[in-house]
């Protein structure tokens, strides 16, 4: 080695000159130096997107599921279909056309001669709305309940008896009688899939909360004289995101597997709006004829319901801040 | 002596039943004891003894089913009202087990160390608040940067003294100190406990500090109650406790504590204490006091007994 | 020396955790002499427990031995591939006793079953040979009335008579060496002092060496014959037990031992080691406890001291025992520790009999 001047702060171990007296002098550490941080600032939710955003499946399945929604919000504006409205029932042509056999039909079309293209987005926009809105209502109502059905054991006492009662009616059930009395329209089917399913989110809810209720932090938030509605919003529900994204992952589809089955028992949304589920109950007849008409809608439905499931579930993943360590 | 100190706080015949369903369960039996200002009163038991049950009675956290509990000559157990409640908050605090567990783990430092002061607005704006905060930090060795950090980043000695600077910050007179050092590493123990004392001689502070070693609250407390199953069996200053204890069971516990000295260590002999059953018809045994300020939990014709014992003790020491 | 029951040649361990690299033991060597009892004492994070787990082929999946040799019966255990090759050492002649019995009990099977289970599998003994020494061993370990408790679950067992069954399961194949990891850290001192004092009883009479992991070094001052203090996944100091109490001579030593509470004078501040342990995902230089010390030396920061033998039996890697480095005195708390000890604990009944 040429250079014999080895600099003081040289830290390769190999060039440490042994001889040189000032190595054994005192150096000791700063004190504050050990409490530093070097880590960067954590963000809660911009580690919830870089996990997510790390599974190649869930990119693909929110793609998917994008797609299918944007299109069925934004092609039945162009299309104006209706399934009253029957422009080619009498040219017996334009019934039956196989799917990709015919301009402007890219699915074919159906018994009256109307596009099932146009059908089925009309009809995933419907059961997309009833699905939404079904599980918001469930779980905002599931929600707040749930917080204070495990949070207080005199509510608890009360709510585990109407618990008992309700969800040994079977939802459908329930559903088939309300629809019955009450009609078929948007709010009705909602008000009916909800009046009773929105016990189970709180019941699910509130094992979660009993859970974390008794944790430590909780007495030590009770001792700073925290009241209990704060202790409530800022001890237990920024725990249970990970829980309610689950829940709600699991709603969305079952809510349009309810809708499809409702209204292929006959008791679903009434004829005049399109669904996925009207749908398959009315080309079920077709199944062996003009089977596309059958397997088309209930693919969409299946294909909805898959990617929304894989994309909630592993945003719920993601969000369990026990996945953002290290 | 203690005698002519002022009472902190004083625990009359507490008693504490937990229901396991329909079965009632005494965890703590009739406890009697009092905490004199600006002491370090050391309760140590061993795991189901009772003694975090009444750390957490006095702090409200746990409703005692019998006895009552005064601060400053006031009831701070059952139904208060709110300004009540607000004070017994305010003036006692609580240093917990488990920093691991005992710090939320979704808010920020800064929302864990001013959770009390914005509970009560103890701040004129958000400027005084924010200078709270960064003292309270800065008393127990951290700094202001950690603000804006989640408990989860720290080590267990650093989230200990969060939760020290969280209780720190309401400027109580009153600690309670539930195994503050268990949980943690030994090498940051004697931190903890050098920051303890430190604010016990800053703030003239009083201190309940719950053990179930000895060894620590011989270094830390002024005078020791030992817990055994939901009653005391002994209460007495620190240093008289060690050289005279007179109760079984504190024998027992004494003489279990690892001292770090393999010579003594590998002379000393297992002693197993087993409770022995009382003859109903002695009475009901109480703590009773063999000399000032040295009280044994016995039966009225038990006393003879002891008070031989510690003269032999005495005696004992006295030779050496 | 005679030959090493168990011989520990130059091993590293390195963990996967997320997509980093966590280097838990660096370069260790140690031999373990026959019925010695080794205590090794560190903090959390020291490489404790994953050293010992080596000699058992319990490593974590994402754990690996990267480098070096444990020699054991002419054996060397590291180049072992297959679970069949471990199943003849791990519990037949390498036994482990945890910090949590339940952990190690079956819950859904009676304390009698999971014994004899053990029995019949390692000795071939019939069901009811097995029953009669799974007895005779729960009477062995201090189990009251074992014949009628044989048949009870684990959760009708107290924490201290949980682990007394861990500790006879692992004695039923009259195992070589008994490594015991923090065993009685979830007890109550009065039971861990009994623990202790069953394991000590047991080493003689089933002819076992023991090795004990634990953080407490009044346990370790209680059971041990020889220390080695951990830190930073190296051993920093290797002693007698004398040696390590009496005349330690690495800095974090002696911040070990003069933190401790029960050398604590009221009123005296007790000696607090400042800051936290490092980070094993990040490469260290020099001596790993520099950052902390109160001794450190530029040295220390720049290249890692190497063993220095104080006498036959204690060494320490330390640069404060280097010809260069200046003359320091340890913590006046342990600097005369045993006089400090027994002048805290003579008078009168303090400490029982003696």
């Amino acid at each position: 080695m040429e250079n014999n001047n080895i600099p003081v702060e040289e830290t390769v171990t190999d060039e440490i000159d042994m001889n040189d007296p000032s190595l054994f002098e005192m150096a000791i550490a700063d004190d504050s130096e050990s409490e530093h941080i070097t880590a960067p600032v954590y963000s809660y939710w911009g580690s919830v997107f870089r996990r997510f955003f790390s599974s190649k499946i869930a990119i693909a399945m929110m793609i998917v599921a994008a797609t299918i929604i944007l299109f069925a919000f934004i092609q039945p504006m162009f299309s104006n279909y209706s399934p009253m409205v029957a422009p080619n029932i009498n040219n017996k042509s334009m019934h039956y056309i196989r799917p990709f056999k015919m301009a402007g039909y890219p699915f074919g079309t159906d018994d009256v001669g109307n596009s099932l293209f146009d059908a089925l987005w009309a009809g995933t926009k419907n059961s997309l709305i009833i699905a939404l809105v079904s599980t918001l209502i469930c779980e905002v109502v599931g929600i707040i309940v749930g917080m204070f059905w495990g949070f207080s054991k005199k509510v608890d006492a009360v709510m585990i008896e109407v618990y008992n009662v309700l969800s040994n009616i079977p939802t459908t059930l329930i559903a088939m009688i309300l629809v019955y009395t009450m009609g078929g329209g948007f709010a009705q089917l909602i008000f009916a899939l909800c009046v009773t399913s929105w016990i189970g989110t709180a019941y699910f809810i509130r094992v979660q909360v009993m859970i974390i209720r008794d944790r430590e932090y909780n007495l030590a938030s009770q001792c700073l004289g925290t009241p209990t509605w704060k202790i409530i919003i800022n001890n237990i529900f920024p725990y249970l995101i990970s829980v309610i994204i689950t829940s709600v992952s699991r709603d969305v589809p079952s809510f349009i597997s309810y809708e499809v089955a409702l209204s292929f028992m006959g008791v679903g949304i009434s004829q005049e709006y399109a669904s996925l589920g009207r749908m398959v109950q009315k080309y079920a007849a077709y199944m062996t004829t003009a089977s596309y008409l059958f397997w088309i809608p209930v693919a969409t439905s299946a294909v909805i319901c898959v990617s929304l499931y894989i994309v909630g579930q592993v945003l719920a993943d993601a969000s369990d801040p026990r996945t953002h360590m290290v | 002596m203690a005698n002519d100190k002022e009472v902190l706080l004083d625990v009359q015949d507490l008693e504490i039943t937990f229901y396991n369903g329909k079965t009632p369960f005494r965890a703590v039996k009739g406890v009697n004891f009092q905490i004199y200002k600006g002491e370090t009163f050391g309760l140590v038991g061993e795991s189901g003894s009772g003694k975090t049950t009444i750390g957490r009675a006095i702090i409200r956290l746990n409703p005692n089913s019998n006895g009552q509990i005064l601060y400053k000559g006031k009831r701070i157990d059952g139904k208060l009202t709110k300004s009540e409640k607000r004070e017994v908050v305010r003036n006692i605090q609580m240093i917990f087990q488990d920093p691991a567990a005992s710090l939320n783990e979704r808010a920020t430092i800064d929302y864990c160390v001013s959770e009390g002061l914005m509970n009560f607005h103890l701040y004129e704006d958000e400027a005084d608040r924010q200078r709270k905060v960064d003292e309270a930090l800065s008393s127990v060795g951290l700094l202001p940067e950690h603000k804006s950090r989640y408990p989860h980043e720290f080590s267990g000695g650093q989230r200990q003294r969060v939760g020290i600077a969280r209780a720190m910050i309401m400027e109580p007179e009153f600690i309670i100190a539930d195994e503050p050092i268990s949980a943690l590493d030994v090498s940051i123990r004697a931190q903890v406990l050098n920051l303890m004392n430190k604010f016990k001689e800053e703030r003239g502070l009083t201190y309940l500090f719950i053990a179930h070693d000895l060894s620590v609250v011989r270094y830390f407390a002024d005078r020791i109650g030992v817990i055994h199953n939901g009653e005391i069996v002994e209460i007495a200053p620190t240093e008289e406790l060690f050289s005279y204890p007179l109760h079984p069971y504190t024998l027992s516990l004494l003489q279990a504590v690892p001292m770090p000295d393999p010579v003594i260590e590998k002379q000393k002999e297992v002693i197993v204490y087993s409770e022995e059953p009382r003859d109903p018809a002695d009475g009901v045994p109480t703590l009773k006091e063999v000399r000032p300020g040295h009280f044994v939990f016995m039966t009225d014709n038990e006393m003879d007994g002891y008070q031989a014992k510690l003269a032999e003790m005495i005696k004992e020491a006295e030779k050496q | 020396m005679k030959d090493p029951i168990l011989s520990v040649k130059n091993i590293e361990v390195k963990f996967k955790v997320r997509d980093r690299v966590l280097t838990a033991i660096r370069n260790i060597s140690l031999d373990f002499e026959e019925h010695k009892v080794v205590a090794i004492v560190g903090e959390s994070g020291s490489g404790k427990s994953v050293f010992t787990k080596t000699f058992t082929g319990m490593l974590d999946l994402n754990g690996e031995v990267t480098q070096g040799e444990i020699w054991f019966e002419g054996k060397n255990l590291c180049e072992f591939k297959t679970d069949a090759e471990w199943e003849q050492i791990r519990g037949k002649k390498i036994a482990t006793v945890f910090q949590d019995p339940m952990t190690s009990l079956n819950p859904v099977r009676t304390i009698g079953y999971q014994i004899s289970e053990v029995i019949i599998k390692h000795q071939g003994k019939s069901k009811a040979e097995a029953k009669k020494e799974a007895i005779e061993l729960m009477e062995k370990v201090g189990i009251r009335d074992a014949e009628r408790r044989y048949d009870e679950y684990p959760f009708m067992y107290s924490g201290g008579m949980r682990q007394r069954i861990v500790i006879a399961i692992a004695l039923a194949c009259h195992p070589k060496i008994l490594i015991c990891d923090e065993p009685t850290t979830a007890l109550d001192v009065t039971i861990q002092a009994q623990i202790i004092k069953l394991i000590k009883d047991l080493a003689k009479e089933y002819d076992f060496t023991t090795i004990y992991i634990t953080h407490d070094l009044g346990v370790v001052a209680n059971v041990a014959d020889n220390v080695a203090v951990m830190y930073g996944g190296q051993i920093i100091e290797y002693g007698t037990v004398e040696d390590i109490f009496y005349d330690s001579r690495h800095p974090y030593t002696w911040g070990l031992l003069s933190s401790l509470p029960q050398l604590g004078l009221k009123g005296e501040k007790l000696f607090a080691i400042r800051g936290t342990p490092p980070s094993l995902f990040n490469k260290i230089q020099g001596d790993a406890f520099a950052p902390r010390s109160n001794y450190a030396m530029k040295i220390d920061f720049l290249k890692e001291p190497p063993v220095f033998h104080v006498s036959d039996t204690h060494w320490a890697k330390t640069w404060l025992l280097d010809p260069r480095a200046p003359k320091v005195e340890k913590p006046e708390a342990i600097r005369d520790l045993h006089e400090r000890m027994v002048e805290l604990t003579k008078k009168g009944g303090t400490y029982g009999k003696r």
